[in-house]
């Protein structure tokens, strides 16, 4: 069974001006960074990503590539978690400034209807299944049951999320807080409680080949979102490559071609584990 | 209010509407980057530069940012000549968009091969050949610190493509870039475009190793704004051959100092990745003070 013919990439995106509607600390080091939804902006599925020009930037920047977390007609949020510099200043940005943003951009996970989907969010890697999750898409898979994982309780926000998912379960890794062990370890303990017919993953790179080989071992279709640095975001400078293998071996685009593939498309070894 | 200024520069046989281009390997093959940039309103889109064969360019990672600007080792990956010719050229036939075609290649014989398959075709005003990629193995492909045989490359192009603008794209990674300059104004080029990339590397302090597998990469964006106009200002001493800029324009202001420095058109580059507006925004300026282009070389 596969779905890769409804990885797609329907993107129209624009460039634009937003404005900051909330920006608040989650956690340590994650933060809920809410923005104006510019009224021509269409409408993001998920999966697609919004590419951020860092804001009162006084040195050159390129932009920075962010999953949209949920979005309405008024606002599209954003789940960032604290990484270098660009992030760092991000954090500090007061409600009514302004943003500039590129998209939506990207391919989606796929519509999967009928199905009983299983879905990996480590860490940051929660936004664009949790938008997922609370959109229409997954009402029409047979289930959607979303496991996240994070290091320990810390680094877990449990408030302030629609949690009316299917089933949304945590794990950490030192056990403070809902299953311990890592997220894979999770799924695997998930896979022999229920029926799954599809996979997918978002998370660390480490993270997502444990998940790949874990659903090539089962058998089960797993699309996975990644990523990579980013200049342009529309596929044009080759800069985002990943290797993958689908008849012939060829480089394909995270920004444009991804950012969600084919799990059984990639070739894992070539992806860093860092 | 923008004002209908004519902006429209000639190159040899060919005049373009404005003398605003985007630069090879920013823009891909030109169709990428219309979502964000009206690319019927620039003077020309250099298309990423192809070589006869695919190619699969630089393991990743490929961009590394520095707060100057970024480096990059792509490695030319390009779908080659034929898959070029029969699935991107086409794309923007239609679309009377300027179209400059950058290719590269090892050996005379390819140059000419390229040259004889081009010539027939439309849906492009011009060639650039570019004779200064950092980013590759192949010592072949970055000849353009070698005087005669840039003269005689352009020589060979300019006679197959006599009704196209063709630009002689070269490096700033010589000592004397007037000389190379006027190799190929020797050799019959309507142009010369600089720069490309400046050669640079940066290390990953955990590892100690550079960031590239491939050592070095090409160094653009606005810190290499005074290099490039330095090397401008030199080729434009050194030939009577309109130059076509770049290297680090980020404003309006960027643009107009290539034009003092001596260049009739400008490219620009890393920066639109940053500021989709910044061509409209030129070409804005341009049409409302088209004393900016006139204002030749400074002494
Ligand atoms: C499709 C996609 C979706 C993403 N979604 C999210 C999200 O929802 N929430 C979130 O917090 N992060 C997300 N990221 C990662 C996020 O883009 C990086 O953490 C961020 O760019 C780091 O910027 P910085 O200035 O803080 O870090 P620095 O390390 O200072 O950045 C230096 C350079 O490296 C790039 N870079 C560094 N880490 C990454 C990375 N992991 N991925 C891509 N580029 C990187 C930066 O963009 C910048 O160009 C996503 C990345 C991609 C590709
Ligand atoms: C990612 C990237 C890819 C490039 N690829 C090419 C190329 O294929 N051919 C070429 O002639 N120049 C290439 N260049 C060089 C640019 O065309 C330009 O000369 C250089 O980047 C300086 O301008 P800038 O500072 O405005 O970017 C590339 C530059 C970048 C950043
Ligand atoms: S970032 Fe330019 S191709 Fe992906």
């Amino acid at each position: 069974m596969t779905f890769t013919n409804i990885i797609q990439n329907n993107a129209r995106p624009g460039h634009y001006e937003c404005t900051v509607i909330e920006n608040r600390a989650l956690s340590r080091r994650y933060y809920l960074l809410v923005l104006s939804r510019p009224r021509e902006m269409t409408n993001p599925e998920p999966g697609t990503f919004v590419h951020l020009l860092v804001p009162d930037a006084n040195r050159f920047y390129l932009r920075r590539p962010f999953s949209v977390l949920d979005c309405d007609d008024e606002t599209i949020s954003l789940l960032i978690v604290e990484k270098g510099e660009g992030t760092r200043i991000m954090r500090r940005i007061e409600k009514g400034r302004p943003i500039d943003i590129v998209g939506p951009l990207g391919s989606t996970f796929p519509k999967v209807p009928g199905k009983r989907v299983l879905a990996l969010g480590g860490g940051v890697g929660l936004a664009p299944l949790y938008y997922y999750g609370v959109r229409r898409e997954a009402k029409d898979c047979e289930t959607y049951r979303l496991l996240y994982g994070a290091r320990s309780r810390e680094d877990l926000f449990v408030d302030g999320f629609d949690w009316a998912l299917d089933g949304v379960s945590f794990s950490t890794d030192d056990g403070s807080h809902g299953f311990q062990g890592n997220i894979v370890e999770f799924a695997q303990h998930e896979f022999e409680q229920s029926q799954v017919d599809v996979i997918f993953s978002c998370g660390p790179n480490p993270m997502l080949k444990a998940a790949a080989e874990f659903a090539d071992r089962v058998g089960v279709p797993h699309y996975v979102s990644l990523e990579n640095r980013m200049a342009c975001a529309l596929g044009a400078c080759r800069s985002c490559v990943v290797l993958t293998r689908n008849g012939a071996i060829r480089y394909r685009t995270v920004c444009n071609d991804g950012p969600v593939f084919d799990a059984r498309e990639l070739v894992w070894k070539e992806l860093p584990q860092a | 209010m923008v004002t209908n200024n004519d902006i429209s520069v000639t190159l040899g046989p060919v005049t373009f509407k404005n003398p605003v281009f985007i630069a090879s390997g920013i823009c891909g093959y030109g169709e990428e980057y219309s979502p964000l940039v009206p690319i019927e309103e620039l003077g020309a889109v250099v298309t990423k530069t192809i070589t006869v064969r695919s190619r699969l360019g630089n393991p990743p990672p490929r961009i590394h940012e520095v707060p100057t600007g970024a480096l990059n080792s792509i490695g030319l990956e390009n779908v080659g000549l034929e898959a070029y010719i029969r699935d991107k050229l086409p794309l923007l036939r239609d679309k009377r968009v300027g179209v400059i075609v950058s290719i590269a290649a090892e050996f005379e014989e390819e140059f000419v091969e390229v040259a004889d398959k081009l010539a027939p075709l439309d849906g492009y005003k011009g060639l650039e050949l570019n004779l200064s990629c950092p980013n590759v193995e192949e010592e072949a492909l970055d000849h353009g610190r070698n005087p005669e045989f840039v003269e005689r490359i352009t020589r060979i192009v300019k006679e197959r493509v006599p009704d196209r603008a063709l630009l002689v794209k070269i490096t700033p990674n010589v000592t004397d870039i007037g000389e190379v300059a006027k190799a190929a104004e020797a050799g019959g080029a309507d142009g010369i475009s600089a720069i490309n990339t400046v050669v640079g590397v940066d290390f990953d302090l955990e590892t100690g190793k550079p960031i590239f597998h491939r050592g070095s990469g090409g160094y653009s964006g606005p810190g290499i704004l005074p290099i490039a106009l330095q090397k401008v200002w030199e080729i434009s001493r050194a030939v009577s051959i309109p130059i076509v800029g770049m290297g680090g324009i980020s404003s309006v202001d960027d643009a107009r100092k290539f034009f003092i420095a001596g260049a009739t058109a400008i490219q620009v580059g890393t920066s639109l990745w940053v500021d989709p507006e910044l061509t409209k925004n030129i070409i804005a300026a341009l049409h409302e003070h088209p004393e900016y282009l006139g204002t030749g070389t400074a002494e």
